[in-house]
């Protein structure tokens, strides 16, 4: 698969096949998480696997934004400890670095014909305590998974001569 | 007392922890995402009028076109805006039913 057609063929899904996702996958799309660059080479991230059903229930409890019914969680976190070496910047570091490794993880999902959803709205102070995540570990981002009953169809995207400035602010791409 | 087993496949408890967990989402999470919560809590609840037989074909409906329309809060505000329009037209025209 073309790297551009991953990219641009990646949906949130949030209808699931009711199949399991291969543990050698699952430790695929991990791996393709912590080969994302990291600012100072912090790699401030942590990452909650989770497939077991009635965790993943009681998860969906807690988390307004989860849809369907993922064969597998991956709760993305900050080590708050490791990040702190990145001084007064380390939080807002650690949050791009960690939505670096959750894209990384997204597109390997794609690559291997597994949906993903990228969740913030959930409960962090109830999924701290059901899944006995410590003080110092913030959890930012669930990433759903599992096979998509169907992908759905691409949102617009703000065109390129909208967003791009080039050599000044202001300045539009041209043809 | 049902034991906390129970609990975790009852219905009403699952709304119940929907409500509350949205509660707490809404306050950072963008406007139009507490009337996306309070539709998609509609739509929990019509599943379990169901279960208890209180459903009827215009109720069902309601349901359908919260599936079917509660995503375009994702892409298109003012169509979401006339998807809540459209949900309390139909709404006004159950109860004016009502004897």
């Amino acid at each position: 698969m073309e790297f551009m057609e991953i990219i641009k063929g990646r949906r949130s899904v949030r209808r699931f096949k009711d199949e399991k996702i291969p543990r050698e996958h699952l430790l695929k799309i991990l791996e393709a998480g912590i080969w994302a660059p990291s600012g100072s080479n912090i790699q401030p991230w942590e990452f909650i696997l989770v497939t077991q059903e009635p965790t993943i229930e009681k998860i969906k409890l807690i988390s307004p934004g989860l849809f369907g019914n993922p064969a597998a969680l991956i709760i993305c976190c900050i080590n708050k400890k490791r990040a702190e070496k990145g001084g007064r910047l380390g939080e807002n570091t650690a949050l791009m670095d960690v939505s670096m490794a959750a894209q990384n993880m997204m597109l390997m999902a794609y690559s291997l014909g597994i949906g993903s959803c990228p969740i913030v709205s959930f409960n962090k102070t109830a999924l701290k305590e059901l899944l006995n995540i410590p003080e110092d570990v913030e959890p930012v981002l669930i990433i759903s998974l599992g096979y998509p009953e169907f992908w759905p169809k691409p949102p617009k995207r703000r065109p390129l001569e909208e967003v791009v400035h080039v050599e000044e602010y202001g300045k539009p791409l041209e043809g | 007392m049902k034991n906390t087993e129970s609990l975790l496949k009852d219905e009403h408890f699952k709304l119940l922890s929907f409500l509350i967990t949205s509660a707490r989402g809404c306050v950072n999470e963008p406007v139009l995402y507490g009337p996306l919560r309070l539709v998609d809590a509609a739509a929990r609840l019509i599943d379990i009028m169901k279960k208890e037989g209180k459903v009827t074909p215009e109720i069902e409906e309601l349901q359908k076109l919260i599936e079917e329309k509660k995503d375009l809060v994702m892409y298109d505000e003012e169509g979401f805006i006339n998807f809540l329009d459209e949900l309390s037209k139909r709404l006004g025209e159950i109860i004016k039913k009502v004897d």
